[in-house]
């Protein structure tokens, strides 16, 4: 199964690098945790502000940790290593060569979110993760690791992955609910933010942590995303005539 | 069999390949010869799928290539003229990504691994990542990947480019004995010498369009067994005769400046593009 074959290729990625992508799995996440969580104490909606902090870190490195472990590799990998001309020309069907890829990269977003949940056992915050946390964070890495198949297809040189990040997953990172509600946002702005991935995400997870019921419509918008960016990258790499 | 019918590829307005047609018959060892620029590349890209024809066809065995013919694709092995490999992997890591991509079982993956790697003097190496191998020895091992499949085709993209002579004939030994197994080779080259003493059948493509296709031999004779050159105001002339005598003559008619040679493809090849290869 090809599936089996890139999710191998991604674990010995993953066990070569894997102090390097540890250490940067928990560097800025620790940061804003210090930052915001620990040194500027403040509250959110009656609570401490690190309990509204948390699920949202939580939310946006599956989102980073997902998005940066396929966009930087297939980018090398299409453009620099020409690895990806091994792929093309062998006998693996292409969308299991992209389900896998879909699937390793919301690992390492799953595994990003556990290096920051470990990390959040001493603040005693008192929230709650469930199963469907986790289903939430796997959905939401595989919609941030197709958006970086995609993006990686598009993408016309090396240099063109850093920038990606900068105009996609860094305003995300900053607006889309992670640090603070999307509520007092003004009208427009507001419902733009609020249809975006990792709004939904952060939104779903704050809430199962808050022991709420989540707003279950983000796991659909989730999916529409899923299925709308898969269609792209799957037409890529079986139609786009120059990879 | 590799049937290419009518293969067009533009980029823009530029037309790197222009209406291609030929035909490799199973276990033949085939050359596309041509300068740099002339669509060899290009060509060799379309039959590994990763560049889509702007029109034409491939067909392999009978069966039209796309990148879904998984089938068609299992029969095919790519020698790319860059080292296209990931650099952060190990040999071994190497290897078994390329069995796994072609679902070989482990096992088999683990001995003809060994086996090629050993062949090509790699064996100790094993361990190390691609990006501390020296380039003679990631050019070996983008074969010995290539043969670990034992595809029933070989497409090499300039394999020898870069290579030292002594390294270049062991590739040359190589070829030979894969193609003696029944192998289709299809070989892009520059090296008028490689192809002439490794291909069956040569087809001499120019910007991108086919000039002659040919073996070695019937291009040569075609043109003239024996070349007189002349020297004269900073300009070479060559002309081609059929016979030795022919040739003597005229070369006895000639002035001082002037050299009896054999006629040799790189001859065939300026003839009919009026451009020389190397």
């Amino acid at each position: 199964m090809g599936i089996i074959t890139v999710l191998w290729e991604k674990w010995v990625e993953f066990r070569r690098d894997f102090y390097k992508i540890t250490v940067a799995a928990m560097i800025s996440p620790l940061m804003y945790l210090i930052i915001f969580g620990l040194g500027i104490r403040t509250t959110s909606h009656g609570q401490p502000y690190i309990t509204f902090l948390v699920p949202g870190l939580v939310a946006m490195v599956t989102m980073t940790g997902s998005f940066g472990a396929i966009a930087q590799s297939m980018s090398v990998q299409r453009l620099y290593e020409k690895a990806l001309d091994q792929v093309m020309v062998s006998p693996t069907p292409l969308w299991q060569f992209i389900l896998g890829q879909v699937l390793g990269g919301s690992l390492r977003g799953l595994y990003a979110a556990a290096v920051i949940l470990i990390l959040t056992i001493p603040v005693r915050h008192g929230l709650i993760f469930s199963w469907l946390s986790v289903v939430i964070m796997i959905l939401n890495g595989m919609v941030f690791a197709t958006l970086a198949l995609v993006l990686s297809f598009l993408a016309k040189t090396y240099s063109d992955a850093p920038r990606f990040n900068t105009y996609i997953i860094m305003p995300m990172s900053f607006l889309c609910n992670t640090f603070f509600s999307t509520e007092e946002m003004p009208d427009g702005f507001r419902q733009l933010i609020e249809i975006m991935p990792l709004s939904q995400a952060s939104g779903m997870i704050r809430s199962i942590s808050f022991g709420e019921t989540p707003e279950l419509m983000g796991i659909v918008i989730l999916l529409a995303y899923l299925m709308i960016l898969g269609a792209i990258s799957v037409f890529f790499v079986y139609r786009k005539k120059n990879l | 069999m590799i049937e290419i019918r009518d293969l067009t590829k533009k980029f823009g307005d530029f037309t790197a390949v222009d209406g291609l047609s030929f035909t490799i018959e199973t276990g033949e060892f085939f050359g596309l010869l041509g300068p740099n620029g002339a669509g060899k590349t290009t060509t060799i890209s379309m039959l590994s799928t990763v560049l889509l024809p702007s029109s034409g066809e491939i067909f392999i065995d009978g069966t039209r290539l796309t990148r879904a013919a998984s089938e068609q694709k299992r029969k095919l092995a790519v020698i790319t003229q860059e080292y296209s490999m990931r650099q952060d992997m190990t040999m071994d890591e190497v290897m078994e990504y390329q069995g796994r991509l072609y679902y070989l079982p482990k096992k088999e993956i683990k001995r003809r691994s060994s086996q090629l790697l050993e062949f090509a003097g790699l064996s100790e190496y094993h361990r190390r990542t691609v990006r501390h191998l020296s380039g003679g020895m990631k050019r070996k091992l983008m074969i010995c990947r290539a043969l670990l499949t034992e595809p029933e085709i070989l497409l090499l993209d300039e394999p020898t480019a870069g290579m030292d002579a002594l390294s270049r004939r062991q590739m040359w030994n190589l070829l030979r004995q894969v193609n003696d197994r029944n192998m289709t080779i299809l070989l892009t080259t520059h090296y008028i010498e490689e192809a002439e003493a490794l291909c069956d059948r040569v087809a001499m493509i120019n910007r991108g369009r086919l000039q002659k296709l040919d073996t070695p031999s019937a291009l040569i004779e075609e043109l003239g067994r024996f070349t007189v050159d002349e020297t004269g105001d900073g300009t070479l002339t060559s002309r081609h005769f059929s016979s030795r005598e022919e040739a003597i003559r005229y070369l006895e008619s000639a002035g001082t400046d002037a050299s009896l040679r054999t006629t040799t493809l790189e001859d065939v090849f300026v003839e009919c593009a009026g451009r020389k290869i190397t």
